[in-house]
């Protein structure tokens, strides 16, 4: 096994890592868009 | 300029929208020269032949590690301190890409390891203290959840997130004080015996990664303000 494959298992895990927090702040986003509209919606049925 | 204008979270939240996408921007362009630095300019280990460019992401993920944690508490300290709910809502934005730079520290650690020390781990000072912060972040995340009522998750963590930032010197005064597996600090505030290429990559990453924490801290802390904050008139009004 030649160091290509520490290089890449280092770098990959790291980009994947990133990738999936970026993904979960933009969950995170979303939810919190979607309890805004809910309350909007509760609002406007009072 | 009046500072505590953006102490509060409907200014924050405005000012976190205007900086984060600049962070971003700013971590992918260091990012791209830090690894044209790493990968091209900086020339092959005598010894550690081509393995040891992992050094370009775990040095400034081990120092992000530590750095977020230390911020993450002066956080919590200004929360506690001055019952400002700003500062507890940054410290709880900081923690998931605090733990984000642990693991990616530990494991890049652990495919650094084997190849030059044979083995993916050991449990030497270093390592096991490293380890020990990504479970503070762990608990961090856990206590701050856990409560129906957030402020006192916010407490909660908060003391534990203090009582943890004693680990931070036993992380770096680890190689120093034990014989350790891991070698001790290359960068010293007195110099480095790194070739000038291999340093650049290395802090251009650091900042990289400096860069991005904030982007991610200040979009998080957007979506923890919006819940918050959902039922006050300007959240709504969005």
């Amino acid at each position: 096994m030649n160091h290509g494959f520490y290089l890449w298992m280092s770098y990959g895990a790291t980009a994947i890592a990133i990738a999936i927090e970026i993904a979960t702040l933009a969950a995170g986003r979303a939810r919190a868009r979607r309890l805004i509209e809910e309350e909007r919606d509760l609002e406007a049925q009072d | 300029m009046n500072w505590f204008y953006f102490s509060s979270p409907s200014t924050f939240y405005r000012l976190a929208g205007w900086l984060s996408p600049w962070f971003f921007a700013l971590a992918a362009i260091l990012t791209a020269v830090g690894l044209y630095y790493g990968f091209v300019v900086a020339p092959t280990d005598a010894q550690q032949g081509e393995v040891y460019r992992v050094i370009f992401i775990h040095v400034p993920a081990a120092w992000m590690s530590m750095f977020i944690y230390f911020v993450m508490a002066a956080y919590s300290a200004a929360s506690l301190t001055f019952n400002t709910r700003l500062g507890a809502m940054m410290a709880r934005a900081l923690a998931p890409t605090g733990a984000l730079f642990t693991f990616v520290a530990l494991w890049t650690g652990a495919f650094w390891g084997r190849p030059t020390w044979g083995t993916y781990w050991a449990w030497d000072a270093r390592m096991t203290s490293e380890l020990v912060l990504l479970f503070l972040y762990f608990g961090f995340i856990a206590l701050a959840n856990a409560f129906e009522d957030p402020r006192r998750g916010d407490r909660a963590a908060a003391l534990l997130a203090l009582i943890g930032l004693v680990n931070l010197p036993i992380i770096y005064f680890s190689v120093h004080w034990w014989n350790t597996l891991h070698q001790g600090s290359t960068v010293k505030l007195t110099g480095t015996s790194m070739h000038v290429a291999m340093l650049t990559g290395m802090l251009l990453m650091a900042f990289a990664f400096w860069m991005y924490s904030i982007g991610a801290a200040l979009t998080r802390v957007r979506s923890i303000i919006l819940e918050r904050e959902r039922r006050a008139r300007w959240a709504r009004s969005l």
